[in-house]
């Protein structure tokens, strides 16, 4: 997939890493940090290197139900480790998403390492926080070749600089993570989703906005206008027709969300009427956290797509606007605070046009899927003031000072 | 104070009556403070043990105050502190005497309240309780809760990543945080984050929040504000031992319940606060239990039964329900006042706060008791029962000789205790002066490298908050060195495929 590695080491315990490091530093050859390899064609196309593979880092160390506590090697499967605690009925509370669906990659892959470094968190955001917010310890090697320990193995530690995180959604730029201790929660005994039909962006920013500010403790908020929809998909079948799907989503034991049901309703009575959805709730969630309807395997699936973070309650503005500007698709997760945005092909994926609306109210956007040559054309990440980037590579330095790892995957080399 | 800090720095000493005056250049009026006299309340922090004056007090009233002054002391070579209210249980807002001290108590201002992005922007000067106090109309609240709040300012909880006794659930500082803008050391103002659930690029916010200020000095917070649940009711159970009531908590836990708050108290710590507030506690109990379930009516009535369900399948002694608000604040009185309750039955205390894992809490209690043999100072136990965040309080008298040094080489070996049995030397206090030099039996010399390489990134020059978190200082250059040899590095072939 990535054309510029050279050969695979491939790692088979921790102590290797640190020599893959020093062996890259020793060579100045840079290194890709792979684990499964799912999220490879996400990021800026990287310099040539050499991949260092992780997977066989795949132990579970220690997890402690009791404690809320699990420690796993980086390269373990996620899929595995999320089984093994929803036998003891916890869960990520951060929702990670399944990127295999938006990227086309095989289902059912990725690694634990992947998810810390990527760090997108699902629909439940809103209320638990990103993977930033469980991530309660990681050993790491740094450029320096050196293995180092952050944080701890206890859900509560404010010993030392947080360097967890610094780690999650770094990218694989700071450090190779090797192994990490996350914070696992009880998944929620029910759920319920209460559906209102046929509302615009701006109208259902709104509902959401009530429904987030509500003493209801709402788990999840999202919209999915009706361009969205008109791809199939179990979002589609939902809605039947009718002209677009806004979702609250009410999690905890029975009784509290048959209770919350009835009250949060009665609050969106403005909003016309409003469905209540249980059993298939849990499967509609999982499309709004992948992304279903812009899928590699739908009709959209040529197509870019971008993922812009906003102030929640800009959301519905900006995203319109958005629309009307790039003839793009969109979709809204996190009360309006996340947009999914899918552009018509174009060889800048209309970074432009995307960017330009986001300043004014405090968003940034990355681009998700892409072609490598568009990748290499336009920022992937948002590119930060001169302040925030001077500190950002002075950090980057202060990890990896040879710039050894995934080097030019976050920030677009501006070359001769 | 057998505390060492870093040795004054002579040169500047001299210039004192110039530096005084070029700072009141640069913040006019009465926010330059130096007669020693005035000084006197900001000699120590929450931390009295430690005292030393300032060279001089700074109270600047704007962001550019903050970056004149930052500046002038980046380009002169001044060390600067910085205090919130100075209410710190770890020392670290304790003054140098050579140094600035940077008091924020006059950023008062709550700059925002955004009910729709559900965030409040605020001066660091601001309480923790007075945030929840402008959005309580709205029936919204912050949710961290120290037990300080009433005095602690939020920008001393940015630094020190303040807990309190609802984060299981609600989480940390860190976790109610969005953005935040900040100074560097050489005057450069930065907004980092904002109203946006996360921002681009590395997670600075993360890394500045519990920085214990080494990293900048904070001029605006942007909080996470959350609806008020419907209603809170708590359970006060009491138990035959220690094990009991740990096994207690952990089958609430499996049981997938969060209580909002899961507080123990052992029988030293429930006798005096007992005798102090008249709570109704058992006295006859080893270990008292205080779960507080919050939520919808439904929710709460059907947990608490839940968890009543648990408490008597571990074997309570004694089991009370709070049936009205005023008995659930009652069950709460009592712990919330249990450090001046032990305040009251010992001259002196020191606080204490590791954190273990939760299974280990009867080793932990057992270790603490032969240690207080050992030492021969009486201890009382109250812990943060969800997440495992211990507060030995150790009695002593700093009148009586030796007495003062015992309880530091006590509370050192608890510290210790709590890092041999899997957990960390602070769980919400910070590291600050006290634990400092503990660093090294938690940390290696690598870790510790790396973090203070992570300062450097902020600070190059090692002025802002020097002497606090890390027991050695090290120049940047020195830690930015790379020790590979370039084609002379002898490494064994990697397995490939």
């Amino acid at each position: 997939m990535t054309m510029s590695v050279v050969e695979t080491l491939k790692i088979h315990d921790a102590a290797e890493v640190e020599e893959a490091v020093k062996a890259a530093l020793a060579a100045d050859t840079p290194l890709e940090i792979v684990g499964h390899g799912t999220k490879r064609a996400i990021g800026q196309p990287l310099a040539p290197c050499r991949a260092l593979d992780l997977s066989a880092l795949d132990a579970v160390r220690d997890y402690e139900p009791s404690e809320l506590v699990l420690t796993v090697q980086a390269g373990a499967p996620l899929a595995d480790v999320t089984s093994l605690i929803d036998s003891k009925n916890q869960e990520f509370a951060f929702e990670p998403m399944d990127t295999s669906v938006l990227l086309g990659t095989a289902p059912g892959r990725g690694t634990v390492g992947g998810m810390i470094a990527s760090a997108f968190a699902g629909p439940r955001r809103i209320k638990a926080g990103a993977v930033r917010d469980h991530l309660l310890g990681a050993t790491a090697v740094s450029g320096f070749g050196e293995t180092f320990k952050a944080g701890g193995k206890v859900v509560k530690n404010v010993t030392g600089y947080d360097l967890c995180k610094l780690i999650a959604g770094s990218w694989g730029t700071l450090a190779v993570m090797t192994e990490a201790t996350i914070k696992v929660m009880p998944k929620a005994e029910s759920e319920a989703t209460l559906v209102l039909h046929g509302l615009d962006a701006l109208t259902a920013n709104r509902a959401m906005t009530l429904a987030l500010g509500s003493p209801f403790d709402v788990s999840a908020a999202a919209h999915v206008p009706a361009s969205a929809l008109s791809h199939g998909g179990v979002l589609a079948e939902l809605d039947g027709g009718r002209r677009g799907l806004t979702l609250l989503r009410l999690e905890g034991i029975g009784a509290s969300v048959a209770h919350r049901v009835g009250s949060l309703t009665s609050a969106l009575q403005g909003f016309g009427g409003v469905d209540v959805v249980g059993e298939e709730s849990r499967r509609l969630w999982a499309a709004i956290r992948d992304v279903a309807p812009f899928s590699a395997a739908g009709p959209l699936g040529a197509w870019a797509v971008w993922r812009i973070v906003c102030p929640p309650a800009a959301g519905g503005e900006l995203g319109q606007a958005l629309a009307r500007e790039t003839g793009g698709d969109l979709m809204y997760d996190w009360g309006g605070g996340l947009i999914w945005l899918a552009m018509p092909p174009a060889s800048d994926a209309g970074a432009g046009r995307v960017r330009a609306r986001l300043d004014a109210v405090g968003a940034h956007a990355s681009l998700i899927r892409a072609g490598e040559d568009v990748r290499a054309a336009v920022d992937v990440f948002q590119p930060q003031g001169a302040g925030l980037a001077a500190l950002s590579d002075r950090l980057k330095r202060s990890f990896d000072p040879r710039d050894i790892l995934n080097r030019s995957r976050l920030v677009r080399s501006v070359g001769p | 104070m057998s505390l060492k800090m870093p040795e004054p720095d002579r040169a500047v000493l001299d210039r004192r009556t110039a530096i005084i005056a070029d700072l009141r250049r640069i913040v006019p009026g009465e926010g330059v403070i130096d007669s020693a006299a005035e000084m006197r309340p900001y000699e120590s922090d929450g931390v009295t043990a430690y005292r030393q004056p300032p060279m001089v007090v700074v109270l600047p009233e704007t962001t550019a105050q903050v970056a004149g002054v930052l500046r002038y002391c980046h380009d002169n070579g001044i060390k600067v502190v910085p205090r919130g209210s100075g209410t710190s249980l770890s020392g670290g807002a304790l003054p140098l005497a050579d140094g600035v001290l940077l008091g924020l108590g006059k950023f008062k201002r709550i700059r925002e309240i955004d009910f729709d992005n559900r965030v409040v922007v605020t001066e660091p000067g601001v309480t923790n309780l007075a945030i929840s106090q402008a959005v309580a109309h709205a029936g919204f609240y912050y949710a961290p809760d120290p037990s300080s709040q009433i005095a602690c300012s939020i920008g001393g909880n940015v630094a020190e990543n303040s807990g309190g006794v609802h984060c299981l659930k609600y989480g940390m500082t860190t976790n109610n945080i969005l953005g935040c803008e900040i100074v560097l050391m050489t005057g450069e103002v930065l907004r980092v984050g904002g109203k946006a659930a996360e921002a681009a690029g590395y997670d600075l916010m993360g890394v500045i929040t519990g920085s214990e200020g080494l990293l900048g000095v904070i001029t605006e917070v942007t909080v996470r504000i959350l609806q008020k649940p419907e209603t809170a009711r708590a359970l006060m159970v009491g138990f035959g031992s220690v094990e009991a009531a740990g096994e207690c908590v952990a089958r609430i836990i499996a049981a997938g319940i969060i209580p909002g708050g899961m507080e123990m108290m052992d029988k030293p710590a429930i006798h005096a606060a007992e005798a102090f507030v008249h709570a109704g506690y058992p006295l006859d109990v080893e270990a008292l239990l205080i779960i507080e379930l919050d939520g919808p009516g439904v929710e709460v009535d059907e947990l608490i039964d839940r968890v009543e369900a648990i408490a008597k399948g571990c074997g309570q002694a004694t089991l009370q329900i709070s049936t009205s608000e005023p008995e659930r604040l009652l069950f709460w009185a009592g712990r919330k006042a249990a450090f001046p309750a032990v305040g009251r039955i010992s001259p002196d205390y020191l606080c204490m706060d590791g954190t273990i894992p939760r299974g280990k809490l009867p080793e932990a209690l057992a270790r603490i008791r032969s240690l207080s043999e050992k030492y021969g100072l009486r201890v009382a136990n109250v812990f943060h029962a969800g997440d495992g965040n211990l507060h030995p309080l150790i009695l002593y008298d700093a009148n009586k000789e030796g007495e003062m040094d015992k309880a530091e080489a006590f509370g050192a070996d608890i510290l210790r205790a709590c890092v041999e049995l899997g957990g960390v030397l602070t769980g919400e206090h910070g590291v600050g002066v006290e634990k400092r030099d503990l660093m090294g039996d938690m940390f290696s010399e690598i870790d510790l490298n790396q973090q203070q390489r992570v300062k450097c990134a902020f600070d190059a020059k090692g002025l802002l908050n020097p002497g606090k978190v890390f027991p050695t200082l090290h120049r940047c250059a020195e830690l930015g060195r790379m020790h590979v040899h370039g084609g002379n590095l002898a490494f064994p072939e990697l397995p490939r495929f």
